[in-house]
């Protein structure tokens, strides 16, 4: 084995190819260092060291291999030969350029890389705004196009799930009462779909909408609602999300991003998964957006109705208000609907109008998962027949 | 002069008469040149990626040729430059031949779960979860494949003083041959990794050629398993002491916070934020420790392993060696890594330019070869490729 010259690095500063011209016949290995002589019929090849002709190549066969831009020394080579003739010298080449306009590619300048990089950076830039712009506005535009029923069976198969293992809530004078108030609501936005509500037992204190107008509730969020007008809010404010459109614009959105972040990375598999983080974070962002439209309309709906509006403002600043203690249960809300300040301001009502449901209705809702729940100290006897069953088995 | 010696792994085996009398061959060093600038790569990979999201990706086969015609093309051996002189649309038909057996393939499943299946049910058993399954048990074998596969389109395409290099042996041999070897390495608590490591390295060098000067491979698993033994257990050492550091740190921040275990088990049940903070605290302390625990005992193996397999080979009279050090293997495996995945891949070519200046630095070639004893090869590779590595190996650009 040869010995290693190992802590000897002869690094020459500049580390460069030998500026040769060397010619290659495309049947052996052989390199030769050639002088090459130009005219406008062929192309003289010879060796440097004894001046043998070792190729004369017709001027109309001639082809230069690659460009500028990509190759350091585009070769020439006569039409489909293995052959090749390499000049490394810039300025050498640009003569025979000269002499052989068919070599003309040969002589083109590189082209400058500060150039090409504020270029085809500004482009990148451009095509990615819009590729984003056309999400967006195609998100709006199709959402309402996409069949109810396509969404229906999305959103059933979600919250299917979500809520796998938890128990269902099905007080049924409780749910006929928040579907009533949530219909009358889609009604009042002119929605042309029916809304279904279901309530899950437990927590953490948050509801969401699924595609195919199905919202889901968890009961915690009924328990720990100061009053009617609270759980009447937050319903307005997910049915602001329902008439919208929105899980099927945020399910947009999120295939566009995903498209574009495969499409920028696509070959890296641990960039893909890094990057599933970043689409989360920007529909996370998206959803902002949503959460504004959403109250808006909520209230807004609300008042149409001529119903308290006070609700979601007044829920904000509770959840707000609540102690650290009560971190855990918040965190499911405040990951999608972030209570600030500004939302507040935004969402102030007084609180004027009919209550949002009957006397009877609210205790229908407070009791849906078979519960006395103006008192939670109080557990059930066992004369009370269970009313909640855990999701039929898929 | 008789010489019995195992330290030149060219030499037959055994004890050979030194021919003394020969001319000494010539073995005058030189290494790769690499002349590429950042700037420039920038400009294509920059072009390239807009191009990406314009056509939603399929745009690659293009862009990644013209960033090979670069990298190659600037790259240079005893004065000569490589050339690339590969198409996309070769790469296109490779994928879009993958595509259309991937759909057969599917054909086949679903005409098997329509005709036995579909009359008697196994529960949890749907068309595309067998497909996927299927997918799953055929990805390991066939990624195996596609990275043979596309090693030999590569140095198909690849020419040096106007000469095709090639890669002969089966794509389908080597994938067999490195799952038996990868899953019998699994099972051996990874024991086996020299084993492995030569024996794909084999048929990769052995079989690679320029024209019809072959490379020849004289490694051997046995030459390194001395070392090898030496890492495995440094490796479980690291381990064993990263994992205690972080049993003792845990062990430590929970008996501050004096939690009793309700309220220890409600943490977990019930997260909250603080419980979150704490938890990427620990994930990246522990990721920290790994790192510099771990990798540098990883890299120092990786380094030696790397030596040795270059030292073992050789093309004709030519010999290779390599002085990589585990710090520069720790740059080409940690870091690069890190840049590419901390700039959301933006930093590839400067990755892809580190690993070819590593390559121009640290890769001495003893000799040149005599040009004219080689000969053009007859063939000129696939006529397509890289589907299955564009399908099942993402390492590969
Ligand atoms: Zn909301």
């Amino acid at each position: 084995m040869a010995v290693l010259p190992t802590n000897a690095n002869p690094a020459p500063s500049p580390i460069q190819v030998p500026m040769r011209t060397r010619y290659y016949d495309g049947v052996t290995a052989e390199a030769l260092d050639v002088r090459v002589r130009a005219s406008t019929i062929d192309l003289t090849i010879s060796r440097a060291d004894n001046s043998t002709v070792v190729a004369r190549w017709p001027v109309t066969d001639l082809i230069v291999l690659g460009d500028t831009e990509h190759e350091a020394v585009p070769a020439v080579a006569p039409r489909g030969s293995d052959a090749r003739l390499v000049i490394e010298d810039p300025e050498q080449r640009r003569q025979l350029a000269q002499t052989v306009p068919a070599l003309e590619r040969l002589a083109r300048p590189r082209p400058s890389a500060g150039g090409r990089i504020a270029l085809f950076g500004s482009a990148l830039v451009i095509v990615i705004g819009l590729f984003w712009g056309g999400v967006e506005y195609g998100s709006e535009a199709v959402a309402p196009l996409v069949p109810h029923v396509l969404q229906a069976k999305l959103g059933e198969a979600v919250r299917d799930e979500l809520v796998d293992g938890k128990e269902m809530c099905l007080g049924n004078a409780g749910l006929v009462a928040i579907n009533r108030l949530a219909n009358d609501l889609g009604k009042a936005a002119g929605h042309p779909h029916k809304i279904t509500v279901n309530v899950v037992k437990g927590g953490p204190v948050n509801a969401f909408t699924l595609p195919g107008d199905i919202l889901v509730f968890y009961s915690d969020l009924i328990t720990q609602a100061k009053d009617s007008s609270q759980v009447a809010g937050v319903l307005a404010h997910e049915i602001g999300h329902a008439v919208h459109y929105h899980p099927i614009k945020g399910l947009t959105r999120q295939f566009g991003v995903d498209v574009l972040l495969h499409s920028l990375t696509g070959g890296f598999s641990d960039i893909g998964t890094l990057t599933s983080g970043g689409g989360l974070l920007l529909a996370l962002r998206n959803g902002r957006a949503f959460e504004r439209e959403a109250d808006a309309t909520g209230v807004e709906l609300l008042e149409k109705l001529g119903v308290r509006a006070d609700g979601v403002a007044s829920f904000f600043e509770q959840l707000m208000g609540k102690e650290t203690s009560d971190a855990a249960k918040m965190l499911g809300m405040w990951s999608s609907h972030p209570p600030t300040a500004e939302r507040i301001l935004a969402t102030k009502r007084p609180s004027t109008g009919r209550p949002a449901f009957t006397e009877a209705e609210w205790a229908a809702l407070r009791s849906v998962c078979g519960e006395t729940l103006r008192d939670p100290s109080s557990t059930r006897t066992p004369k009370d027949p269970p009313t909640t069953v855990r999701p039929r088995p898929r | 002069m008789l010489h019995c010696s195992n330290e030149r792994p060219w030499a037959p085996r055994g004890c050979v008469t030194d021919v003394s009398a020969a001319p000494a061959p010539d073995l005058t060093p030189s290494r790769p040149v690499y002349d590429g600038s950042l700037g420039e790569l920038y400009g294509i990979y920059l072009r390239h990626l807009a191009l990406m999201v314009l056509t939603l990706g399929w745009s690659r086969f293009w862009g990644r040729t013209r960033l090979r015609r670069y990298l190659w093309s600037h790259l240079s051996i005893l004065g000569d430059r490589f050339e690339y002189r590969g198409r996309g649309r070769e790469l296109l038909f490779g994928f879009l031949f993958v595509l259309v057996l991937l759909a057969l393939w599917f054909g086949l499943i679903w005409a098997l779960w329509y005709f036995r299946l579909r009359e008697h049910p196994v529960p949890g058993l749907s068309v595309t979860n067998m497909f996927s399954v299927s997918l799953a048990l055929l990805g390991l074998p066939l990624a195996f494949v596609g990275q043979y596969a596309g090693l030999r389109y590569k140095l198909t395409r690849t020419r040096w003083r106007g000469i095709r290099a090639g890669l002969d042996g089966s794509a389908w041999g080597y994938g067999m041959r490195a799952t038996f070897l990868t899953f019998i390495n699994a099972m051996t608590g990874q024991l086996m990794l020299p084993l492995v490591s030569v024996g794909l390295a084999r048929p990769r060098i052995a079989n690679a050629r320029v024209g019809t000067l072959h490379f020849d491979f004289a490694g051997r698993a046995g030459d390194i398993y001395g070392r090898y033994i030496g890492y495995y257990f440094l490796n479980i050492l690291m381990w064993v002491v990263a994992i205690a550091v972080v049993a003792v740190a845990i062990g430590g921040t929970f008996s501050d916070l004096d939690t009793k275990s309700e309220e220890f088990t409600k943490l977990f049940s019930e997260p909250s934020l603080r419980t979150l903070v704490l938890a990427a605290a620990i994930g990246f302390a522990a990721y920290l420790l790994f790192g510099l625990l771990i990798l540098p005992v990883r890299c120092w193996w990786q380094a030696y392993l790397f030596r040795y397999l270059v030292s073992r080979t050789r093309a004709g009279n030519v010999l290779f060696a390599s002085a990589i050090s585990t710090w520069q293997m720790w740059g080409f495996l940690v870091l690069n890594y890190l840049i590419v995945v901390l700039t959301l891949g933006l930093g590839w070519p400067l990755v892809m330019h580190r690993t070819l200046r590593l390559v121009a630095q640290e890769l001495w070639i003893y000799g040149a070869p005599n040009g004219a004893s080689i000969q053009q090869p007859a063939d000129h590779g696939p006529g397509y490729g890289e589907g299955l590595l564009d399908m099942f190996d993402v390492t590969g650009f």
